[in-house]
């Protein structure tokens, strides 16, 4: 069942290349947004499960910052040999009232 | 079959067509000297042997004596914009973390940790520290050594040199090269007359707005080898003669490292007189995928003008709105002929006021076989504005064609022609019974320019 869970933060209040950290329905969730669009995975390093919270963004890709995974927002998919496992994601859109909202599984 | 081997152009046995030297004649504005350079000395006519392409024994001593000793382009300056950003270069069985240290500074480390080897850095990214993800030894991302775990473990390291090993760097034009040769000669010395030729063209000031890779299934030579001559034109890009000067292209050689190509447009090729001026026009808006627009509609020949000059003046209108700044200083060559530069021994570069496109050719990891093909599009942008991020690379598929990359236009399908050639030039030599190729005098000249330099490095 998908459930959409308002993340009380104006899509306005993240920049271009910034990740925020939420605490949805007991998960840790990295809201992202880069070249104008927003993306949420899930925040913990498919490597070793370190959090993924002021990892880089560039273009689409954010940075693990403890060993440097790079994983493609669109699609969670990771690059390099460190790990093959992908990122969940879940889709994010802006709602009426300007806040983010996810869309949670 | 067309016949242009008539005698004429500057020095002896040259196409009978229009030279481009002539054509700069023709330039209202001053020319610029490097435009003017016409020089090709003769470097004989021997057949080649095809085992500089197809043999292991040929990519071991380049291995051996080759890419330890050249200046090489890594990647640009942008793609690391920040400290700690840095960028795995890879050279057939060696590998390079290429790491912004500062604004204006970078430093290349050999990628293997000082414990047990492991590489430090698996991918392109950012880090504030390299910590090597098997156990744990770190250090700063000027390479000095910070730690590894459990430190009572290791007292036997503490007289020994643990500064991460590094090769030489140095930046023309926004490109990051480095040399693994302590004792190799200046970047500066070895691209050599380049930088000057690049005067009117500040590279460094450009943004990456494309970059496509994908394995191709020649040697990296071969593949290199399909952008140094225009002579394939006739055969392979049939459709674009009618505004190509293919067989009165110029060819020119300077010192070991730098030669360059160029080829008119804007005009027909010699071996299409028939074509009218209004057919020149429509098919190079309509096939180059370099000028400023890419469609004839709505263009007409004003009465009186060449195609050439008609086209050059149209880009020079839209590429000043684009960047807006003035061209007026800009010839019809740099406005609409492919000028471009090889830089030995794998990069080549455009001049112009298009977009200016880049190859690179790669070994393929340490198969002979195969290479890396990569093109990337500098573009200017408007001044004044922020400078636009630099492309992500589109990686493509080995069955995927070039045309499936529409952020490089109409160079997808020109590609994807040359395409047609390079795995098949491979797989002919390996078949061949002659053993050997003949090259072209003057055509295929840099050709040529190119294997004698290799050699330069292999006999040193």
């Amino acid at each position: 069942m998908t459930t959409t869970a308002d993340t009380l933060i104006p899509a306005t209040d993240i920049t271009d290349n910034q990740t925020v950290a939420v605490t949805l329905e007991g998960k840790n969730i990295l809201i992202c947004k880069a070249n104008g669009d927003y993306y949420a995975v899930d925040n913990q390093c498919t490597h070793q499960r370190a959090e993924l919270t002021g990892g880089r963004i560039r273009n689409c890709f954010l940075a693990c910052p403890l060993h440097g995974v790079r994983f493609d927002l669109r699609t969670g998919k990771p690059l390099g040999e460190l790990t093959r496992v992908a990122l969940k994601t879940y889709p994010v859109s802006v709602a009426d009232d300007g806040n983010l909202h996810l869309e949670l599984d | 079959m067309s016949d242009l081997n008539k005698v004429k152009q500057q020095g002896d046995k040259r196409c009978e067509g229009i030279s481009y030297q002539n054509l700069l004649d023709d330039e209202t504005i001053e020319v610029p000297a490097y435009l003017r350079e016409d020089t090709n000395p003769y470097m004989g006519n021997d057949d080649i042997s095809v085992d500089r392409w197809i043999s292991r024994d040929f990519h071991e001593q380049e291995k051996e004596k080759l890419w330890p000793k050249v200046w090489q382009m890594t990647c640009r300056e942008e793609d690391i914009p920040e400290v700690g950003d840095h960028h795995i270069y890879e050279i057939v069985d060696q590998s390079i973390i290429v790491t912004r240290t500062g604004e204006n500074e970078f430093k290349g480390f050999i990628n293997s940790c000082l414990h047990r080897g492991r590489i430090l850095r698996d991918c392109d990214g950012h880090a504030d520290e390299f910590v090597c993800p098997f156990h744990g030894a770190t250090w700063d991302i000027n390479g000095n050594f910070k730690g590894i775990p459990c430190k009572w473990d290791f007292s036997h390291l503490d007289e020994k040199d643990m500064s991460l090993p590094q090769v030489q760097i140095g930046t023309w034009g926004g490109f990051i090269f480095i040399n693994f040769d302590e004792n190799c000669v200046p970047l500066e010395d070895y691209l050599n007359p380049l930088p000057e030729h690049f005067s009117r063209f500040p590279l460094h000031d450009y943004y990456k707005g494309a970059h496509v890779q994908r394995v191709v299934q020649c040697n990296w030579k071969v593949g290199a080898e399909a952008f140094m001559e225009s002579f394939h034109t006739l055969e392979t890009h049939s459709e674009i003669l009618t505004f190509t000067g293919d067989a009165n292209s110029q060819y020119d050689t300077f010192g070991d490292h730098i030669s360059r190509s160029v080829t008119p447009m804007g005009i027909a090729s010699p071996h299409r007189p028939e074509v009218t001026e209004e057919e020149i026009m429509r098919d190079i808006l309509e096939l180059s995928g370099r000028m400023a627009t890419d469609s004839a509609e709505g263009h007409e020949m004003p009465e009186g003008l060449t195609a050439r000059t008609y086209v050059a003046e149209t880009n020079r209108e839209m590429f000043s709105e684009i960047i807006g700044e003035s061209l007026d200083h800009a010839t019809k060559s740099e406005l609409e002929d492919a000028i471009l530069y090889m830089l030995f021994p794998n990069t080549q570069v455009w001049t112009g006021y298009h977009g200016n496109i880049v190859y690179r050719f790669l070994p393929n990891g340490d198969d002979h076989n195969s290479c890396i093909f990569e093109t990337m599009i500098l573009m200017r942008y408007e001044k004044g504005t922020k400078r636009p991020d630099p492309a992500e690379k589109n990686i493509l598929r080995p069955d995927q064609a070039f045309s499936e990359a529409p952020e490089i236009g109409g160079l997808g399908p020109v590609f994807d022609q040359d395409d047609s050639n390079m795995a098949a030039v491979q797989k002919g030599m390996i078949a061949s019974r002659k053993g050997a190729v003949s090259l072209a005098s003057y055509q295929e000249s840099r050709i040529r320019h190119l294997h004698q330099t290799i050699d330069k490095y292999l006999n040193a």
